[in-house]
């Protein structure tokens, strides 16, 4: 019975574009979520749409990296990251990140779904020449939709760590445009999770900055004569 | 006007307007059951009704024939709306029921008296529920129209009848993006039916309160045709959705045992859905009047990434 729908194309096609509306609705939760727990909750679901876009894409396709992708992303940022960045979050007591910069969640999901429209014109303007399918093309689309978003996060955001999980937010995006337009290496694709793990470890070396917003980062390593940014007196 | 369609008419609008206050109840006793009580009984709402049926309608000195006309017109417009919701089977329709435009129309009727009807009693408190429910209104209703017509752009009708003919032929969603309608959909249930976080039915607190506020000063027989016409309300909300994500059952042509089969079919689904609903309310707090817009700003986003998707992918 599940080896038959397997090694349907279409059904499989279908269930692909099902995930990919999942993923646009865990974008547009990690742009409003305040609480920090359920904001590492979305990222963890998000990675594992990912993981089960990138093994559909292997039945459909039979390529073998794929699943390797898969399985990394499972592992990493599935499980280790949220875990990991869980930890973090209990030791700097902070549960919640209520402020924002320059745009409320209202006006950023008006800006994302703006990004979404832009990243189809810029990106059909591009493939003109290449025949993408339709569904590879929505893949692209959507992977480069969810890094803008994922910029739009940094952005938005004021603490540190909602910053980081909207870094991790860009890089899923990368994967995704990866896995439907570009073929990464293999090799690339690890030196990225490597790369998320150091940056995640990175912040947590910062720890001194970790419960406050960058603003006020900033001025405590001034205080602390650790940095002086510059301002030489 | 033919036989078939005066049979659905019959059987639609009775069959809704029968099992409407089971919902209520049911959500009642789910939220009830969270709170780790025992709830009011399954049939509660029918007591409820019966009793006011059997009560004196008083009114306000100040009051005018606004207060007199609106619980019946408010039912006689909802009625008319079960019209363009098929639950049991689906008819051939005579021109202009089951048309989205109209539809929306017919609840925004609803609203419009219910806002008049809250002002017309001269309390304090009917002027604040209505001053409340029209600027609330003014947000939702763009992104009603909004979910509703990308509703009818993935389904290229903009008939109910003929869109639930097209998804009761299939066994899994007709287009991917049909969940992501159903999301704003789902919000669409809990604004209109002023349910947590938009507004609290369980309570009269001046502070939260905008649907009790405008029917505090109705009584007896008309309060019942009141909250029959907010339970019919949700139920035709709840149809719409479970048509659009999970038509199992919906007969297409009418023999007694497809009409017995959709009947059950129906009221399983819309159990579970009330069931959803319940939870979601218990698990959620009361927003702030001011972040209300940011709820309702979800539903709008899914809508336009709907016709998005489905205009360019």
């Amino acid at each position: 019975m599940i080896s038959s729908f397997l090694a349907d194309p279409t059904f499989l096609e279908d269930m692909v574009r099902i995930l990919f509306v999942f993923v646009l609705i865990t974008a547009a939760l990690i742009l409003s979520t305040r609480n920090i727990a359920s904001l590492l909750t979305v990222y963890a679901v998000q990675s594992l749409l990912l993981v089960l876009i990138a093994s559909s894409l292997y039945f459909i396709e039979g390529n073998r990296t794929l699943l390797a992708i898969a399985a990394l992303t499972l592992v990493s940022k599935v499980l280790l990251i949220p875990i990991f960045i869980n930890i973090i979050g209990e030791k700097i007591k902070i549960s919640r990140d209520l402020k924002f910069n320059y745009l409320e969640p209202t006006p950023s999901l008006l800006v994302s779904m703006g990004l979404i429209l832009l990243a189809y014109v810029f990106l059909s303007g591009f493939f003109n020449e290449f025949i993408l399918s339709k569904l590879f093309f929505m893949g692209a689309v959507i992977g480069l939709s969810l890094t803008l978003m994922g910029m739009l996060v940094i952005f938005s955001r004021r603490k540190v760590i909602t910053k980081v999980i909207g870094y991790l937010t860009m890089e899923n995006g990368v994967l995704l445009f990866g896995i439907f337009v570009a073929d990464l290496p293999f090799i690339i694709e690890i030196l990225i999770v490597i790369d998320l793990m150091i940056l995640v470890l990175l912040t947590t070396i910062l720890a001194i900055g970790l419960d406050s917003t960058s603003e006020e980062y900033h001025q405590r390593l001034q205080t602390l004569k650790i940095w002086s940014g510059g301002e030489e007196q | 006007m033919n036989a078939s369609f005066l049979l659905f008419a019959l059987l639609n609008t009775g069959f809704i307007m029968l099992i409407s206050p089971f919902f209520m109840s049911l959500i009642k006793k789910v939220k009830a059951y969270t709170q780790g009580r025992k709830g009011p009984s399954l049939l509660q709402s029918y007591f409820d009704l019966r009793k006011l049926m059997q009560k004196e309608v008083v009114y306000s000195p100040n009051s005018s024939g606004i207060m007199r006309i609106t619980p019946y017109l408010n039912l006689g417009v909802l009625l008319v709306a079960t019209l363009f919701v098929p639950v049991v089977f689906i008819p051939d329709t005579p021109a202009g029921i089951g048309n989205i435009i109209v539809f929306l129309y017919l609840l925004a009727i609803e609203r419009f008296f219910t806002a008049l009807c809250g002002l017309d009693a001269g309390s304090t408190f009917g002027g604040m529920g209505s001053s409340r429910l029209m600027s609330l209104s003014a947000v939702v209703e763009p992104t009603m129209v909004i979910s509703f017509a990308a509703l009818a752009y993935v389904l290229r009708t903009v008939n109910f009848h003929e869109m639930f003919a097209v998804t009761a032929g299939s066994t899994i969603p007709e287009s991917p993006t049909l969940t992501l309608i159903s999301i704003s959909l789902f919000i669409i249930i809990i604004v209109e039916t002023g349910r947590i976080p938009v507004d609290n039915p369980a309570t009269h607190l001046e502070l939260t309160m905008i649907n009790e506020a405008m029917i505090l000063e109705q009584s007896g027989k008309n309060l019942a045709l009141i909250e029959l016409a907010h339970a019919i309300k949700q139920t035709i909300l709840m149809a719409v959705l479970i048509n659009v994500l999970a038509p199992w059952g919906l007969a297409t042509e009418l023999t007694f045992a497809s009409f017995m089969i959709a009947c059950l079919f129906f009221l399983v689904k819309a159990s579970m859905l009330a069931g959803l609903i319940g939870l979601f309310e218990s698990s959620i707090a009361k927003m702030r009047l001011f972040r209300l817009p940011g709820f309702y700003m979800m539903a709008f986003f899914f809508s336009a990434l709907t016709i998005l998707m489905e205009v360019f992918a």
